[in-house]
């Protein structure tokens, strides 16, 4: 396999954690997040902050990675989460607006000159690059799903879903909206800081854009054309939206044109995304087990 | 004191021509509950046509109706074919279609125009005054006379004709409103028509104010006037004109005037979360 | 004189100038049928509202088993044992009718934040909702999405849900309206099951005839008021109950 195709897998794999994150707070709690990459750059700074300044390995530095992520989540989505849900949206929009202002402009944060020399991650004493770190990302990004999938099968899922349908008769069973809204929003933004944690340790160099506004809204795009609420929806929509613009490439100039395009037919014709009730897939599947009865 | 009086004249165009930004994204939120990002691109839309037709024709006049006409098109077609049929599921699906429609034409212009910074060299036909020791030139007369005359014009039509009061009746209950007989599609698409009309006409006067056009000069409109509704109260079109005037001072005050030590375009998202923290519903909203 | 289950002690909901409920005093009697009644606009579902925990009472108190519950939170009411149904329904669409259902049985883990990370596809959980879906004849539809059902079926999964929640008392809004005559009839005997199984219910209805018919008393409310309690028979023949539904010519015409 070509340094290339390694190099897209795995991005690729640190994205659709990233987006497994954003799924369970917009999938299956019926939340809207569109400030989703704020948690991921918190995640991402964090890491690269213990490793450069603490000199902390990463495989110590995770634990705290998670635990800020979702505090950070926790914090900030207390004040939000009670909000009604048009106010949510641009909520979220102006959560992303401060933390990545907070990034650029606080010097501990490195500035706009972000932070660099990150160390790659070490196994065993061997540093791990190409190929090794790919599989680390997969191996993660299999963790992750696994706890989506979970989360699915769990009390705490089954009361989120039940959220998402109907807010007030979901109440009227003993469900508590505010704590398990924040408890999917934790559990996404935790997720999402363990994808800024690889994605530091992969580049070695983050800065503030690259966790702005645009991110989100990508971010959400692979959520929603892959199927929002489904268990491989935001993996296959990080695949499809992420291999898109490498399949373009041979367009050149024309490549951001027909991504963005492409995407708006996505959304247009399959809002419930591909793997959704009613999307390409799913029919596909139905229509062929039908046949196969008699 | 006469440089304050000039910058507070330059506030004052500036926040004109933030509220004639905004109004379409005012309009059409109040109408659809949906944040139209792709306004923005309509928006650079109208300075590139005007741009293009003023170099046809030469006259300032027919650009701006020229690009007043392609953008209503233009809104229409984006109503259509990209919110109308998402309108039955969850916000956020026509969000994103916003963003994909306002980021491929972005695009398009960046490929038919050139990602160059264009100039906008028209003269306004407005005069210049003199105050005394200040002389508003007439750029800024050009901005607060077409601001007041679409304002004047859009109180006009909301609350003096037929359509407006159907236009007032479908922003708050549009099944009622349908059951009373009002043709909802109707309204939407005169409030399309009626937002991307007044962004062609922001986008030409942005274009000569700043003598710039380039194909993502939306960019940072799109993301502040959505600050801008909120600070105004969601929902509420007197209040986002109020909220763009005051933004639009507040920037050069501050930050050209006092100096303060901030980047000019974050006073929006500033303003944006003090109000999301204290008055959640705007200067106007109802909660 | 058996303690009353629920009380309601001067409640009182004012909206800005609008008192939609004025100075009620209500007790609902352990295992009874308390059927509250009254023209459109009389404040009985803000009363229901009020009790269960949708907003807190302007003035005035409800007691539970003796103990004040006004003001506390939906979910906490409902983990004290008082389930209610929604004038509009309100299913949980994408879920099948058993998994509806499910929600409803985990009220028990949801408090726990050590439970709710347990897996709800337990046998044990599965066969107690379809128990339930027994006693309001929704079994056989078990498997289906809610979303598809017609009104009639979803007003038995609302009981369904209310069922497993309100082991103490069941808030029953308009669970009849909309329905055919078969539907009716059905609903009324689950409603009678109900009761023998001994859970107090509250009920709001339109329908007088099952009003009357499944009540044991009646409370008559109008303009936020409480003008008549009593039997049946009692309220029935009431002047000033006549009076409010039909107007004061009215008077002359009821039988």
């Amino acid at each position: 396999m070509s340094a290339y195709v390694i190099t897209i897998a795995t991005l690729i794999a640190i994205y659709a954690i990233v987006a497994c994150g954003l799924n369970i707070i917009v999938g299956y709690a019926g939340q809207i997040s569109l400030g989703h990459a704020a948690f991921f750059g918190i995640g991402a700074y964090t890491a690269a902050l213990f490793a450069t300044k603490a000199e902390l390995s990463f495989w110590y530095a995770l634990p705290c990675v998670l635990i800020i992520s979702g505090l950070v989540g926790l914090l900030l989505g207390l004040p939000s989460l009670r909000v009604r849900h048009d106010f949510l949206a641009i909520t979220t929009i102006g959560i992303n607006f401060i933390v990545e202002a907070m990034f650029l402009y606080i010097p501990f944060f490195g500035g706009a000159l972000g932070i660099g020399g990150i160390p790659r991650i070490t196994l065993f004493g061997l540093p791990l690059k190409g190929i090794g770190f790919f599989w680390l990302c997969t191996g993660f990004l299999s963790l992750s799903v696994a706890a989506c999938w979970w989360f699915t099968r769990c009390w705490a899922g089954l009361a989120c879903f039940a959220l998402r349908e109907e807010e007030e008769a979901a109440a009227g069973l003993g469900i508590s909206p505010v704590r398990f809204k924040l408890l999917a929003f934790v559990a996404g933004t935790a997720m999402a800081g363990l994808g800024g944690a690889l994605y530091a340790h992969y580049m070695r160099f983050i800065s503030a854009t690259d966790f702005s506004f645009p991110v989100s809204i990508t971010l959400l795009s692979m959520v929603v054309v892959g199927g929002m609420g489904t268990l491989w929806g935001p993996v296959l929509g990080t695949l499809i939206l992420s291999a898109l613009p490498e399949l373009f490439r041979p367009l050149v100039d024309y490549r951001i044109l027909f991504t963005t395009t492409l995407l708006l037919l996505m959304i247009r014709f399959q809002p419930g995304g591909l793997l959704g009730e009613t999307g390409f897939i799913r029919s596909r599947v139905a229509v062929r087990s039908r046949r196969g009865r008699p | 004191m006469h440089l304050f009086i000039e910058q507070l004249l330059n506030g004052l165009a500036m926040g004109a021509i933030y509220a004639l930004v905004t109004l379409g994204l005012a309009l059409v939120y109040g109408i659809l509950r949906i944040l139209h990002v792709a306004h923005a691109a309509v928006y650079t839309v109208g300075a590139y046509a005007g741009l293009y037709l003023f170099g046809a024709t030469g006259s300032l006049l027919l650009a701006a109706l020229g690009s007043m006409v392609l953008c209503a098109a233009l809104g229409v077609a984006i109503e259509r074919f990209v919110y109308f049929p998402l309108l039955k599921y969850p916000p956020y699906v026509p969000l994103i279609g916003s963003i994909a429609v306002m980021l491929a034409i972005e695009e398009l212009c960046r490929l038919i125009a050139g990602p160059y910074i264009q100039t906008f060299p028209a003269r306004l036909p407005f005069p210049d005054i003199h105050l005394g020791p200040v002389t508003v030139s007439s750029t800024l007369t050009a901005v607060y006379g077409v601001t007041a005359a679409v304002l004047f014009l859009l109180w006009y039509i909301t609350s003096r004709t037929e359509l407006g009061l159907a236009m007032r009746a479908a922003s708050q209950d549009m099944p009622m409103a349908d059951a009373v007989g009002i043709n909802s599609h109707f309204v939407i698409t005169v409030t399309f028509i009626i937002g991307s009309a007044i962004a062609a006409v922001a986008g030409i006067l942005v274009g000569i104010y700043y003598n710039q056009v380039y194909p993502t000069m939306g960019t940072v409109p799109a993301y502040k006037t959505l600050a801008i509704i909120v600070v105004g109260g969601l929902g509420s079109v007197p209040g986002a004109v109020i909220a763009a005037l005051l933004l639009g001072m507040a920037e050069t005050l501050l930050i050209g005037y006092a100096q303060i030590p901030l980047p000019r375009d974050a006073l929006a998202f500033i303003a944006m979360i003090g109000v999301l923290m204290w008055r959640a519903e705007g200067l106007l909203g109802s909660k | 004189m058996t303690e009353a289950l629920l009380k309601l002690e001067g409640l009182s909901k004012h909206f800005g100038g609008l008192k939609a409920v004025d100075g009620v005093n209500l007790q609902v009697r352990p295992g009874e049928i308390l059927g509250l009644l009254g023209p459109n606009g009389a404040g009985k579902t803000v009363c229901f509202n009020l009790i269960s925990g949708v907003y807190p009472p302007t003035a005035g108190q409800v007691r539970l088993s003796g103990r004040r519950i006004d003001g506390f939170t939906p979910h906490r009411i409902a983990q004290m044992g008082i389930g209610r149904t929604f004038q509009i329904v309100k299913p949980f669409a994408s879920l099948t009718v058993l998994e509806n259902v499910l929600a409803a049985c985990g009220i028990t883990r949801y408090p726990s934040l050590t439970r709710i990370w347990t897996p709800w596809r337990s046998k044990m959980d599965r066969e107690m909702a379809m128990a339930v879906l027994e006693r309001v004849g929704l079994a056989d539809l078990a498997h289906r999405k809610a979303g598809l059902l017609p009104l009639g079926n979803l007003r038995r999964l609302e009981i369904a849900r209310a069922l497993v929640v309100g082991q103490k008392l069941l808030l029953l809004d308009e669970s009849f309206s909309g329905l055919r005559h078969e539907e009716i009839q059905r609903l009324e005997s689950v409603i009678r099951r109900i009761r023998e199984d001994g859970i107090t219910v509250l009920l709001i209805e339109h329908n007088m005839r099952v009003a009357m018919g499944l009540s044991d008393r009646v409370a008559v409310l109008d303009h936020g008021r409480k003008i008549a309690e009593g039997p049946p028979e009692a309220v029935q023949n009431n002047d000033e109950v006549i009076e409010a539904y039909l107007g004061r010519k009215g008077r002359g015409h009821a039988a």
